[in-house]
């Protein structure tokens, strides 16, 4: 709300603006920004032409001395609708006009200019280019051009929160001034000459929806002439940033900022039968509002009607037909308090935002429909000359009753932490306008004036009470809780493993949007698109559904880094994806929301140095990396197979499960390397490695207390097996029938070979195996017999041959 | 026979010689083999006892056996000089650049500086007794508005630009308009008292939170942390306490903090908190220029606040003549531009690893 302090001054004796930003803000009402008006004319002053001489170069050139205050100046002018003795806007050198000009000393075909004697265009004040603006014969040389033509002023930016809608007006603005300065606030009293013939007489109100419409009612103004308003007026309007139209359209705007009270002026002679109805809007019926669009209304509409037709959207915006024009003489003024909710859903269901609409959404003071109704007839009379009708046409048909709220004079105390005196609980909410009604030893009822819609209960007025006394009174404690040990849940506990386990292998965290473009995730699976959870308002369709999967948001973040020529990409992600329930909910969340653990490594394997190669990630670096995030977790026994997402290259992927406790085999997620088809929806080249894993699922498996076993106290008796098996044998299978022998500890792969001399299409590996019991010394001949027994099973299961 | 001593003696005259000059290990092994050696020239000299007399021999091989001392003791001391000087040549040799890079083949990951400030903040609240809470991101408009007294078709619900999800998405649509992505970290409030189901409730809530603006100050999607203490007794006091307690442990010792009023229709009365600027340390001003970061009034902007809301209490099912309370939230995108200085609300979802790697 912009608020006219040479306005606002009317009505309260103001301190420095400085002082009244701190002030308001203090009492809840911040100051968000303080604007000089007039500003754009500083350096521009009044000046008197003392002589003049033609230019001795230029026919179309005077060169005049001009007197602003300090001895004659010299400056050239082109302009020749002066005579010497007039008083003229100068602007001296450093000044900057409006149109963005800016004032030099200057040598002007030979002779010395010492700034520019202006036009009303040149200063922005008016279109009028005709010649220099003739300031009046009593301006002061020297004046400042701002202060001399009364354009001085200051606007505060205050910044209103939707539960003070009394603050939306200069008047609310002064209560609150008054209430926090102490000093008393002056109302205008309306000046109303009414005569005969009774407004009632001229025209008839009803309301025919009273539960949307608690009170209307209007004046007649007859024999008006339409015209322009004067300066003062527009400039007030326009210092608060409302347009000046007419004189009587300005006039409801002024009240509008005076009061906040919104009104609405019809052409009388455009009210066909003499007639206003309130009503809800029929079936089909349509409106041309005043911006000339038509709307469809919808029944829960309410619409200002005559005998005929719709001619207003009540208290969002008025019709065309009706609207006032330069032929209007009769004009119907109307002042109403309509009911909050549907002046909102009208208004946003046409995408409208008005002044109007603002207010009466917010809640307009009941107490004064008839104040501002009255000033704005006065008004009007002085504005336009018209003659105001007798009385008021009036329908009040939800009659507002006071709002009684009881304070116990122990309650601020509970709330604030420290206690209010009864005296100043009294003095403070009189000063806001509150009546103290009935007293008891414990507390006292308030009546809460007209226009604070938002107090309803003691707290608002402890509120009251602590906004004018201020924050900074209120000591400051810390609660009285018995401490007692925070509940750290068992999911934060494992995602900090997780996350220091993927930092500590290359991979730093990423942090994207939940909603992601259709498109991207169908990039994942083509064949069969994910369905994401659409939004229906949209900031645009590059953010229309949300994730689920976080793959594609990483791949998106690794190719911003290749753009930015950043190859070695790492990145991780622990965030949400969504979905529909697939089955009823514990819960009554709407949707299906699970945390996963992704990332995306692409680039190479080591930083590039002096020490290492450049040689690309592969496969096995990412399996070591999650396999060091598993083992931080103390997540063991999880299976590696073949297979994974359609967004994965099928040569190179892999599921992660894990014997459950009920015995299930549950899938923990995938990973591999990217297929190049996804990888080329996302601009990445081949060789980009990406995961993605439940992170319920790992949160579920870890073992986040390690449980010791013993030492071994009996030497190990290690043995090396080399075994050459066909390509398709996988590595763990050889694995598992050497650890199924029960001597052998444990088992490492230290090579796997292919190339002559061994056959195509078969391989070599090499491990090391280490045998021991753990209740006595093995002896070799055990050892030996172990290490028989694995081959013989390794050639039976998997037809491997024994390395020479 | 005094030839077999004089043999002996000279033999021993040459081997201090050459083993003393001899330059290296090698060399003296060659001199080893020769004296000492089976085949070497002590052993030589000792086949000639033989032809002796008996009596001559004990005094032979008396000789004998000191040359074979002194050759021995001549080597290892001739090995001790050989390896002091080889290890003298090795510590005076070319110094390693130690200027040379760290052998880093994998540089460490960095942590996301939402996530970083997100688990500082939450850290702070644990460490003062409250307990970690979370909620539903996909939400009802009761938990988001109606319980947090933003009744339908109120004014409040512009301080806020809502995203709705498109029902025909879900499973089980509930009505056009009444599922959302939730605006603030609040809803945990009333799930997490629900929860609860009796007082004290000592929470604090981290999370995604969703608001339809877009531009260089506001994001669609951005963080809060949102907290909240409700028992009996629980007072403003308590609230500034708190505050306070929590901007010091955040931005620094030295911090203040200031409260305004304000409003936010779950809490009455409410209040807006404000931190001493972490940059200029209050005085708003900053190398003798106005402080760009606090825009020179000395004061950031950091929390919304007040005591919980009678009627949100109610909604909870809680007495609101028993218990009070209070909470606050605080966008964590804010609290990390202040804490480490970035300037551009943009660089947190862009995942430049140039900007991630500085945390």
């Amino acid at each position: 709300m912009r608020i006219s302090l040479s306005w606002l001054s009317e009505y309260v004796t103001l301190p420095a603006v400085e002082e009244l930003s701190r002030r308001l803000t203090a009492v809840g009402l911040e100051v968000e920004a303080v604007e000089r008006i007039g500003a754009a004319l500083d350096g521009v002053v009044a000046a008197r032409i003392v002589s003049a001489e033609k230019h001795p170069q230029a026919d179309k050139l005077s060169v005049t001395q001009v007197d602003a205050g300090a001895g004659p100046v010299q400056v050239v002018c082109g302009a020749t609708n002066w005579k010497v003795g007039d008083i003229v806007p100068l602007a001296t050198p450093g000044a900057s006009l409006p149109g963005g000009q800016r004032i030099e000393r200057a040598r002007l075909r030979g002779v010395e200019s010492h700034g520019m004697l202006c036009s009303a265009r040149e200063l922005g004040l008016s279109e009028d280019a005709g010649g220099l603006l003739i300031l009046a014969a009593d301006t002061a040389p020297g004046a400042p051009l701002a202060r001399a033509l009364g354009l001085e002023d200051t606007v505060i930016e205050v910044n209103v929160t939707p539960n003070r809608p009394d603050a939306l007006s200069h008047i609310g603005i002064a209560r609150e001034v008054a209430a926090a300065l102490g000093v008393p606030v002056k109302l205008p009293v309306p000046r109303l000459l009414q005569k005969p013939p009774a407004a009632s007489s001229l025209l008839k109100v009803r309301v025919e929806a009273p539960d949307r419409c608690f009170r209307y009612a209007a004046r007649v103004v007859e024999g008006l002439r339409i015209g322009p308003s004067p300066a003062w007026l527009a400039r007030r309007l326009e210092a608060c940033g409302v347009r000046s139209i007419s004189n009587v359209v300005d006039a409801t705007n002024f009240v509008l900022l005076e009061w906040g009270h919104p009104l609405h002026a019809f052409d009388l002679d455009k009210v066909e039968g003499g007639e206003i109805v309130v009503r809800l809007a029929k079936p089909g019926e349509k409106l041309v509002t005043l911006d000339g669009q038509e709307r469809n209304l919808s029944a829960d509409d309410l619409v200002i009607a005559d005998g005929e037709r719709a001619s207003a959207l009540a208290g969002v915006m008025g019709g065309g037909h009706s609207e006032i024009s330069p032929g209007t003489t009769r004009v119907l003024l109307e002042s109403a308090w309509f009911e909050p909710t549907g002046v909102r859903r009208t208004a946003r269901r046409h995408g409208l935002h008005t002044e109007a609409s603002h207010r009466f959404e917010r809640g307009v003071d009941p107490a004064g429909v008839t104040v501002a109704l009255d000033r704005c007839a006065g008004l009007i009379a002085e504005l336009a000359g018209g003659t105001v009708r007798k009385g008021m046409a009036d329908a009040y048909p939800r009659r507002r009753r006071p709002v009684d709220v009881a304070l116990a004079w122990s309650r601020p105390r509970e709330v604030l932490g420290m206690p209010i005196s009864r005296g100043e609980a009294r003095r403070t909410l009189a000063a806001f306008g509150f009546e103290e009604r009935k007293a008891t030893p414990r507390g006292a009822v308030f009546r809460v004036p007209s226009w604070r819609l938002d107090v309803a209960r003691e707290e608002d007025l402890v509120e009251e009470i602590v906004r004018l006394k201020g924050y900074d009174a209120i000591p400051e404690t810390l609660p009285g809780i018995a401490s007692v040990t925070p509940d750290v849940p068992r999911e934060s506990q494992v995602a900090e493993r997780a996350r220091q386990a993927l930092e500590s292998a290359g991979f730093s965290e990423a942090v994207n949007f939940s909603f992601v473009a259709p498109a991207e995730l169908a990039a994942l699976s083509p064949a069969a698109p994910p369905v994401g959870i659409a939004l229906r308002n949209p900031i645009s369709a590059e953010l229309a559904v949300m994730r689920t999967s976080l793959v594609p948001s990483l791949l998106k973040n690794a190719a911003h880094n290749l753009r930015q020529r950043v190859e070695d990409v790492r990145l991780y992600e622990l965030a949400s994806v969504y979905r529909r329930h697939l089955a009823p909910p514990v819960g009554d969340a709407p949707a299906h929301e699970e945390l996963r653990l992704s990332g995306v490594a692409m680039g190479r394997r080591h930083s590039v140095g002096w020490a290492a190669g450049g040689d690309p990630v592969d496969f096995y670096d990412v399996k070591a990396a999650l396999e060091g995030l598993l083992e931080s977790l103390g997540i063991d026994g999880v299976r590696w197979a073949r297979g994974g997402e359609a967004w994965l290259h099928p040569r190179s992927a892999a599921t992660l499960s894990r014997v459950g406790p009920d015995g299930a085999s549950r899938l923990l997620g995938a990973a591999g390397e990217v297929h190049p088809r996804t990888a080329a929806a996302f601009e990445l080249p081949r060789g980009v490695f990406a995961f993605e894993l439940s992170f319920a699922d790992l949160a579920a498996a870890a073992r986040l207390v390690p449980t010791h076993v013993e030492v071994p106290r009996f030497p190990a008796v290690l043995r090396d097996l080399a075994v050459v098996v066909a390509e398709e044998v996988e590595a763990r299978a050889v694995l598992e029938l050497v650890r199924s022998e029960s001597l052998a500890e444990d088992v490492s792969l230290f090579d796997v070979y292919r190339g002559a001399p061994i056959p195509a299409g078969r391989k070599n590996l090499a491990m090391a195996i280490r045998y021991r019991a753990p209740d006595r010394t093995l002896t070799d001949a055990e050892a030996d017999e172990a290490h028989a027994r694995i081959v013989g099973r390794l050639s039976a299961a998997l037809g491997a041959e024994l390395r020479a | 026979m005094p030839d077999l001593v004089r043999e002996l003696e000279a033999l021993a005259e040459g081997a201090r010689k050459s083993i003393g000059a001899a330059a290296d290990e090698r060399a003296l092994e060659d001199l080893r083999v020769r004296y000492l050696g089976k085949k070497g020239e002590i052993s030589a000299v000792l086949r000639g006892m033989g032809q002796l007399a008996p009596e001559e021999r004990p005094k032979v091989g008396e000789v004998a056996n000191r040359v074979r001392d002194e050759v021995e003791s001549l080597l290892g001391g001739a090995r001790e000089r050989l390896e002091a000087e080889k290890l003298e040549k090795e510590l005076r040799g070319t110094p390693l650049d130690v200027t040379l890079p760290g052998r880093r083949l994998l540089p460490r990951g960095h942590r996301h500086p939402v996530t970083r400030a997100t688990d500082e903040i939450v850290g702070i609240f644990a460490r003062l007794g409250y307990d970690v809470a979370s909620g539903p991101e996909i939400e009802l408009d009761w938990y988001n508005f109606e319980a947090l007294n933003i009744p339908k078709d109120h004014p409040a619900r512009d301080m806020q630009d809502t995203f709705y999800v498109d029902e025909a998405s879900l499973a089980s649509p509930s009505g056009e308009g009444s599922i959302l992505l939730r605006t603030h970290t609040s809803p945990i409030q009333i799930r997490a008292m629900r929860r609860a189901g009796a007082p004290p409730v000592r929470v604090v809530a981290p999370g995604r939170v969703y608001r339809s603006d877009y531009d260089q100050t506001h994001s669609p999607m951005f963080h809060q942390v949102e907290g909240f203490c409700v028992g009996s007794g629980i007072t403003f006091a308590d609230l500034k306490g708190t505050l306070a307690a929590f901007a010091r442990a955040f931005f620094g010792p030295s911090t203040r903090t200031r409260f305004r009023p304000s409003y936010f229709p779950f809490v009455e009365p409410g209040a807006e908190a404000d931190v001493s600027c972490s940059l200029c340390g209050g005085s708003g001003r900053r190398d003798a220029l106005r402080c760009g970061t606090c825009k020179g009034t000395g004061w950031l902007e950091v929390l919304g606040s007040g005591m919980v809301h009678p009627k949100v209490l109610e909604n909870v099912g809680f007495d609101p003549r028993q218990v009070t309370g209070f909470a606050f939230g605080m966008g964590v995108e804010r609290m990390a531009m202040l804490k480490y200085g970035i300037g551009d609300l943009r660089l947190f979802y862009e995942n430049d690893l140039r900007f991630l790697e500085q945390f």
